[in-house]
């Protein structure tokens, strides 16, 4: 379910493991009106609930420091269940939800892994898979978090291993720490893109130069 | 004495100095009248200038003081909303325009405009969710949680005859924005839309449970299994219910519960 791989290295698990968190998080009190489990017919109230379970999940991910979300798995979880009202949230709602997510419409909050095309109609194997990212920020939003970071520390010029970047103890307090490789590579395109970064070296010992 | 009324013309001199003076003496009256009024509201203000000035503060800052006044300006027929609709006009004048602005530096005026602006806000932003629908106990909720810091500390207590006062300020805007009463709920509606009889029975049984059923509403109603069924689906095309249908029979549940279930799950 979670993204966040096990860590040998750190000797004391951030505040980011899911099994520790969900009961701090604050759920809504939506969270607990019964009918928000059931997608509603009419659409104009549709749509208000799926902002409001876009942002309810995005939240959660925020605060549980989850980069993706694994539809199955997560079914089960406080976030889609609720069992005090016991309500929970069916695999076709939440795929709708998620499809959702990733229009214009919602902001583009997320995306299918495994999707083959963004624009196109390759959401079938993506959403098959059931797997998406929850942008609780947008990609570009953490390529700028990332340039900012560097800014900030004085790094430009410096090479950086993207384990340095999302699994050192230096950036333990940072947003970005923890996050997928396949993530921060998207994340990192965008800084190319952009002029502000250099990515070199090979699959899995990719190295980032700032400047 | 001679009581033979001469036909003469000298009658119709006297008759003219009679009416002469009638109307001098009615307009004396008048004006005494007048000058007793105008010395009794100029003291009735005065005490009032006064009250206010003392009691400006706790106006200003305890709601069920601030309400117990404007029930006593309401009950001697002094809309003091509306008598700060010409503030900016008179302001330049004589200063006299509004004596609620210059006694209470146009702060409670103010505070109930920016209330009913905050009033619109919310129920603009919730209007998808609950159809335009609001309990006035969840909007105060929502306000004081979520508006705090922007306008200042005195938004932040308000009670729900603040509420309702500011509502009634929104009138000249138009009849867009109302108070009406389901079951012992108020409710704020800001769509221009009448419910009728049967929406409002349905409404006023969700209030009770937060839900209804169709099987219910049978029941307790004795309506038909059709016009409760219609009934229930007008309400739902109008975002003012949302459907559950987890729980067996479909239930029916008003969004004005959605902080209520929140809050009593803690």
């Amino acid at each position: 379910m979670t993204s966040v791989s096990p860590l040998p290295g750190t000797p004391q698990p951030p505040s980011s493991t899911p099994a520790i968190n969900p009961s701090t998080f604050q759920f809504p009190p939506i969270h607990a009106f019964p009918p928000f489990y059931t997608l509603q017919p009419n659409p104009t109230t549709r749509s208000s609930q799926l902002s409001s379970w876009s942002s309810l999940i995005q939240a959660y991910c925020r605060h549980n420091h989850l980069f993706s979300l694994t539809l199955a798995d997560a079914l089960s979880t406080p976030l889609f269940s609720n069992t005090t009202i016991s309500r929970k949230l069916s695999l076709r709602d939440a795929k709708a939800i998620v499809q959702w997510m990733t229009t214009a419409e919602g902001g583009s909050r997320a995306e299918w892994i495994g999707a083959s095309g963004k624009g196109g109609k390759g959401g079938t194997d993506g959403e098959g898979s059931g797997r998406c990212w929850v942008y609780w920020r947008r990609p570009e939003e953490w390529a700028g978090a990332l340039e900012e970071w560097v800014e900030r520390t004085g790094q430009k010029g410096t090479v950086l291993t993207l384990y340095e970047i999302v699994e050192s103890d230096a950036t333990r307090r940072e947003e970005f720490w923890g996050m997928d490789a396949e993530l921060l590579t998207k994340s990192l395109q965008i800084c190319v893109k952009r002029g502000k970064a250099q990515v070199f070296g090979g699959e899995g010992s990719e190295g980032v130069k700032f400047f | 004495m001679d009581r033979r009324r001469t036909p003469g013309l000298s009658s119709l001199t006297t008759r003219g100095l009679q009416n002469h003076h009638y109307t001098a003496h009615g307009t004396v009256l008048r004006t005494r009248n007048a000058e007793t009024l105008q010395t009794q509201l100029s003291v009735f203000q005065s005490l009032l200038h006064n009250f206010a000035l003392t009691h400006a503060k706790d106006i200003r800052a305890n709601p069920a003081f601030r309400a117990e006044f404007a029930r006593m300006c309401s009950a001697l027929n002094i809309d003091f909303l509306a008598s700060s609709y010409h503030k900016d006009g008179k302001d330049t004048k004589a200063g006299d325009g509004s004596i609620w602005a210059q006694l209470l530096g146009g702060s409670v005026n103010d505070f109930y405009f920016n209330l009913g602006v905050l009033i619109v806000e919310e129920c603009r932003a919730t209007r998808t969710e609950n159809g335009g629908l609001i309990s006035v106990s969840d909007l105060r909720t929502r306000i004081s949680r979520g508006r705090a810091g922007t306008i200042g500390s005195s938004i932040s207590n308000i009670t729900d005859d603040d509420i309702k006062r500011a509502v009634e300020s929104l009138s000249p805007l138009g009849s867009c924005f109302s108070i009406m009463k389901i079951g012992h709920r108020s409710l704020i509606r800001s769509v221009p839309k009448e419910l009728n009889i049967d929406q409002s029975t349905v409404l006023e049984a969700i209030q009770l449970l937060g839900y209804v059923t169709v099987s219910m509403l049978q029941l307790n109603l004795g309506w038909e299994r059709p016009r409760t069924i219609a009934v229930v689906e007008d309400l739902m095309a109008d975002s003012l219910v949302w459907v559950d249908t987890q729980a067996g029979e479909n239930e029916y549940w008003s969004p004005a519960f959605i902080s209520a279930v929140g809050a009593g799950m803690g």
